[in-house]
Parts: structure tokens; C-alpha cells; sequence
């Protein structure tokens, strides 16, 4: 592999030295463009508690790619698969290059915060969250409790 | 788009470089230019006669001569315009603009930079496009004149490449100063397997071939800079930058937001947002490959491509990286005291110009955003003016294929429900007028030639026919 990039040196430099509230991000040691994440769920949220595993990977054409992002810990989300692919515009046709890991995972951690059933990826989740809001944020709270507790 | 170097020699335009031409036309560059074909003898001083007229030209290559853009090219074809590509790709130290140059020092994947060199190189020549610079990985402010410049005379023409590709691992690529690599394609495989192996094993020669010429130019760079410290007569070394050049340059720097490397300013910056932007990452900004339109192709409908009405294809213009403006733009503003390279004065004798430069430069970055379609501007898609080829190019192809698909679902319906559906398709794909591939054309006619009296099997054989004429059709490379 070509020696890293200059912006992924840097941008990690930044996670470690000026950390996000709420989200951690380590590279693997054998390969630094793979990171090992971890967000908190907002607070307010069904997920409120809940520490959730994500691995973020950046391709060989970062930034002008968007990193692949995906949630490794079961989540109850109606705009996350059961396989823990997001479905968030930041990670497909809205990327832009000035956008950074940590704007990246500011905005997974938003997704959390703010469901959108319209837009779904979990089609079974997000009809429960339309017909019937109140069971699928118990089922979401369930899920963090059971997969996502702080140990 | 093919512009053979040659006629175009355009005196004016070169007379910087014509003090120069002698030491850089040079003998070792015909071995491997002799290529595929062994007529062409690139010299500098025509090359950057080149440069300089084929902004105009490409802006018409559309209706270039009789070139028409949609014929399928062969193979042959196909491979020697890469290798122009990739030749133009090759960062030389004469070929140089207010310290920089005309090709991208860090990028090695052609993906990257497939864009149109011939106009990225005349957008940077007529200052409009900041040209390419050797990057720093960091800058220090409390380094001495003396430490800086040593720095920036460490820096390559290109970054170094990366030898051995795992891409490329085990590819045979034979001797590389021959341009027939005939005998390395096994001839026992298939046809399509030749030709899979034969484009693998032209890449593989093609990136070699890039590292080598890289080389050459940077061994003559480094040559011409050790030479040019001994000397005493500098006429020689006329186009290596000035010890001020170097200083001015990267002393007021800045770092690239995208690419967090730190070039001279000025950089280029954004129309809409003002926003700065190197050179290197902007021309890396395109337009997404031909897709379908996102709404409708979510992953509930996985749909078959086929069975898509391909004028639905589309290509959005790129946005800005910062502000998300549509039909992203840059502006440039060079320093005008610091005008040197091609059309320029001599960048061996620059000396650095105090104050003057300052006010206008603050009054350049205070411009309000311009419009896209602003003659300061630079788009995106100008760098790539044959995005709409490509993307009716695409369009054609699927129109091909879901021919292919319909005629193969009526060989096993034997009704025709589907019928309306693709004649519907054509007459779409007829009005947006692209030339029309043959196979389309054949089946509309074989639409109407069944008798109604035809006998099932009858039709049937047709269409299997028909299929199978078409699946030879589409399996000749499209790309």
C-alpha cells in the first residue's frame, strides 16, 4: 500500500488530540485506514446510554470517496440494516471532500438523534416507527440496553 | 480528445521558451515515444506551441474535423491516446508557470486525473487555473530563508510512485522499448480472455512506462539543478527558479482544505463560497459516473439495469466541496509581479518585488461569487468537456442492452406485452438523437417484418436469432 496520505496523518493527528464528545476513533495498527469507532448515543434518544461499535474504513481514494462506515453493534434503527449499513447522504451522493471523519461520525451520531422513517433502509423498523412510534422507541431503548449497554 | 501534436507551432507563444528549446528537446524521450507509432517525435518547443492553441481546439473538439465522437475506436486506438495521456501527465521542470508546472505532482491513479491535459495545461498557462506545486507536508514559520530554500530544492517533480502495484502483480509487461506486446497475450485463452489479458498487461506496461518517463524528466530536473550550482553562465539554467522565486513562493503558503498539503499561494478559490482549492484536488473533482437518478434506485428495487429506460441516466454537475452551489467553479489570481515561466519573463533571474503585490492581492480575495458561467470561471466539467459523450455513450449502451434483454423475453413469451414497452424505449432514445447503435435499429425493423401470420415457431426463431446477434453486438468492448 502507498504510504498514507498527508489529510488521514493529520485528521487522525486531530481525533486523538482534539477528540469529539461522545465518539472515539483509533486506527488499526496493522492498517491506518481502517478505525475502530465508537459513538455514544445521544442523550434524549432511545439510544441514550448505549455505546455503539462502528468501523470506519477509508478507500484508497479518500476524501474524494466517501469512508464506508457501519455499525457492528445490533441497533434498532429504521435508517440502519440488519448488516449495520447506514443509510445517510454524507456516505453516498451528499460527500463532499471538505467533509472529515469526524463530521462524518458527528452526522451518524445526528442519525441517532433523528430517526427518519420515510427514508428507510430497515423497511420491517421503519413501519413499526410509522404505525407505531411509542413500541418501535421501546424496542430501540430494548436493543441499546441488551447489544449496547456500558459495560 | 485527439490533438496530434504538430502544425500548431505558435512562435509569439513560446518565446520564452525558445531560449530553451536546446536544452530540452531531448534525444532520450524518442526511444520510448517511438511507441505504437513511431512517427511521433515530440519536441518541447512544439509541444508547448501545443498547449498553448489546444484550449481553443478542444473547446470545438465536439465538431472536431469529421472526428466523430461516438465511432468505436480500436483497441489500437484506444491505447495510443492513453499513453498520450499518461505522456502529458509527466511533470517537466521547462514546462513551468509562476514556479509550478503543468501536470499534478502527487497523483498516481489515472482515474484521478483523467481529465482533458490539454486543457488543464492552456487554463494554467493562461493563468486561469493556479498551475501545479510541489506540496510541503508541513510548514514551519520559524525556518531561515536559507532553510526554506533548501527544503523546496529537495522537492521532486513528482511524487515517487509506487513500484510494484498489487494491481499489476505477476502481469507480464516484456520489454518496454518495443511497442508490440503481441507475444505476451496467451493464445489458447478466449477471445475475450486475450483481450482482458491484453488491456491488464497494456496497463501494467503503461504504468511502468510512467514511472519511467517521470523519472527521466526528474533526473534531468536534479541534473540541471547541480549543473546550474557549478556554473557560472546561468543562460542555461534559465528555467529553474530564482532563489527569491522559491522563497516568495512557499513562504506565504497556505494548506489545501481538502488535501491538507501546504502549496504557494495564491491557491485557486471556490466562485461560489470563496473557498481555496489547490490544483491538484480540484481538477480530481468530476461529475459521478453515469447512475440512475438515487430517489428511484434505493435498494428496494434492485431492478435489473436492462429493464431501464437509459435516457434516465444521468450525470449531476459536481458541487461545491464547500457550500454545496451547484456546477462547482474555481477563479485564479496570480500574483502579477510574479509572473515568470512560459509566458513570463525568465524564472532564473526573478527577484523579489516588495509591497506592490499586497493590496492587490486583498482586493482579488475580495470578490464577491461569480456565476458559473463568468469568463474568470473555471468549471469542473470544463476540465472534462466530453462528460456528455460519455454519458450518451452509456446511454446507448444500455439502450443495447435492454434490446438485447427484450428480444431474449420475447424469444420465451412469444407474446407481445413487452413490445410496447421497448418500441416506447426506442422512440425516446430516437428523439435524443446520439447516432443510434445498429442492433436498436435492426430490431425495430424486425419488429415489423412478422407476418401476422407468423407461426409461433417462426417468431421464435427469429427472436432467438435476433438475441443471439445482439449479444455478439454487445459483447464487442464497449470500453
Amino acid at each position: 500500500m502507498a504510504s498514507l496520505p498527508k489529510r488521514i496523518i493529520k485528521e487522525t493527528e486531530r481525533l486523538v488530540s482534539d477528540p469529539v464528545p461522545g465518539i472515539t476513533a483509533i486506527p488499526h495498527e496493522e492498517n491506518l485506514r481502517y478505525f475502530q469507532v465508537t459513538v455514544e448515543g445521544p442523550e434524549q434518544s432511545p439510544y441514550e446510554n448505549g455505546v455503539f461499535n462502528l468501523e470506519l474504513f477509508l478507500p484508497d481514494d479518500y476524501p474524494m470517496e466517501a469512508p464506508k462506515v457501519r455499525f457492528l453493534t445490533k441497533i434498532y434503527h429504521p435508517n440502519i440494516d440488519r448488516l449495520g449499513r447506514i443509510c445517510l447522504d454524507v456516505l453516498k451522493n451528499n460527500w463532499s471532500p471538505a467533509l472529515q471523519i469526524r463530521t462524518v461520525l458527528l452526522s451518524v451520531q445526528a442519525l441517532l438523534a433523528s430517526p427518519n422513517p420515510n427514508d428507510p433502509l430497515a423497511n420491517d423498523v421503519a413501519e413499526e416507527w410509522l404505525q407505531n412510534e411509542d413500541n418501535a422507541i421501546a424496542k430501540a431503548r430494548e436493543w441499546t440496553n441488551m447489544y449496547a449497554s456500558k459495560q | 480528445m485527439g490533438n496530434v501534436p504538430g502544425k500548431l507551432e505558435n512562435e509569439n507563444a513560446v518565446r520564452f521558451n525558445r531560449s530553451l528549446s536546446t536544452s530540452s528537446a531531448l534525444p532520450s524521450s524518442r526511444t520510448i515515444s517511438g511507441g505504437p507509432n513511431g512517427s511521433r517525435k515530440t519536441r518541447t518547443s512544439s509541444m508547448v506551441g501545443n498547449i498553448l492553441t489546444a484550449g481553443r481546439r478542444s473547446e470545438s473538439s465536439e465538431s472536431l474535423s469529421g472526428a466523430n465522437p461516438y465511432k468505436r475506436k480500436s483497441t489500437k486506438e484506444k491505447e495510443r491516446l492513453k499513453e498520450r495521456h499518461v505522456k502529458d501527465l509527466t511533470v517537466k521542470y521547462q514546462e513551468t508557470v509562476d514556479g509550478g508546472f503543468l501536470a499534478p505532482y502527487g497523483s498516481s491513479s489515472l482515474e484521478k486525473v483523467d481529465y482533458d491535459a490539454s486543457v488543464v495545461k492552456s487554463l494554467i498557462v493562461e493563468r486561469r487555473l493556479a498551475p501545479f506545486y510541489a506540496p510541503l507536508q508541513d510548514f514551519d514559520e520559524s525556518w531561515s530563508r536559507e532553510e526554506l530554500i533548501k527544503i523546496v530544492d529537495g522537492l521532486p517533480l513528482h511524487a515517487p510512485f509506487n513500484e510494484d502495484l498489487e494491481a499489476f502483480d505477476g502481469v507480464p509487461i516484456g520489454d518496454l522499448s518495443q511497442s508490440d506486446f503481441e507475444y505476451l497475450i496467451d493464445k489458447s485463452l478466449s477471445r475475450r480472455e486475450q483481450r482482458r489479458q491484453r488491456s491488464k498487461i497494456f496497463n501494467a506496461r503503461l504504468y511502468q512506462k510512467r514511472i519511467l518517463w517521470q523519472e527521466r524528466e526528474n533526473e534531468k530536473f536534479l541534473e540541471t539543478k547541480l549543473e546550474a550550482k557549478r556554473a557560472v553562465d546561468g543562460q542555461r539554467f534559465s528555467s529553474l527558479p530564482s532563489g527569491d522565486l522559491k522563497f516568495d513562493l512557499y513562504r506565504t503558503g497556505a494548506e489545501c482544505p481538502i488535501c491538507f498539503l501546504y502549496y504557494p499561494q495564491p491557491l485557486n478559490v471556490s466562485r461560489c463560497c470563496l473557498q481555496l482549492i489547490c490544483s491538484e484536488c480540484f481538477v480530481q473533482i468530476k461529475r459521478a459516473e453515469p447512475h440512475f437518478p438515487h430517489d428511484q434506485d434505493d435498494s428496494s428495487t434492485p431492478a435489473d439495469d436492462s429493464e431501464r429506460d437509459p435516457n434516465l441516466l444521468t450525470s449531476e454537475p459536481t458541487n461545491c466541496p464547500y457550500c454545496a452551489t451547484p456546477d462547482f467553479g474555481i477563479t485564479y489570481q496570480p500574483v502579477v509581479t510574479r509572473r515568470v515561466g512560459l509566458q513570463g519573463s525568465v524564472p532564473l533571474t526573478y527577484k523579489h518585488v516588495t509591497d506592490s503585490e499586497d493590496p492587490e492581492q486583498k482586493e482579488a480575495t475580495r470578490r464577491g461569487s461569480l456565476a458559473a458561467s463568468d469568463r474568470q470561471v473555471v468549471t469542473s466539467d470544463s476540465l472534462r468537456p466530453d462528460w456528455q459523450i460519455k454519458l450518451n455513450k452509456e446511454r446507448m449502451r444500455l439502450a443495447r442492452r435492454s434490446a438485447n434483454a427484450t428480444a431474449i423475453h420475447v424469444s420465451h413469451q412469444l407474446v407481445a406485452p413487452s413490445h410496447q414497452e421497448s418500441s416506447s424505449l426506442r422512440s425516446h432514445t430516437t428523439s435524443r438523437s446520439p447516432p443510434h447503435p445498429e442492433p436498436i435499429n435492426r430490431a425495430e425493423v424486425n419488429t415489423g417484418r412478422w407476418p401476422s401470420t407468423a407461426t409461433a415457431a417462426e417468431i421464435e426463431n427469429e427472436m432467438i436469432e435476433q438475441a443471439i446477434k445482439l449479444s455478439l453486438a454487445e459483447s464487442n468492448p464497449t470500453k
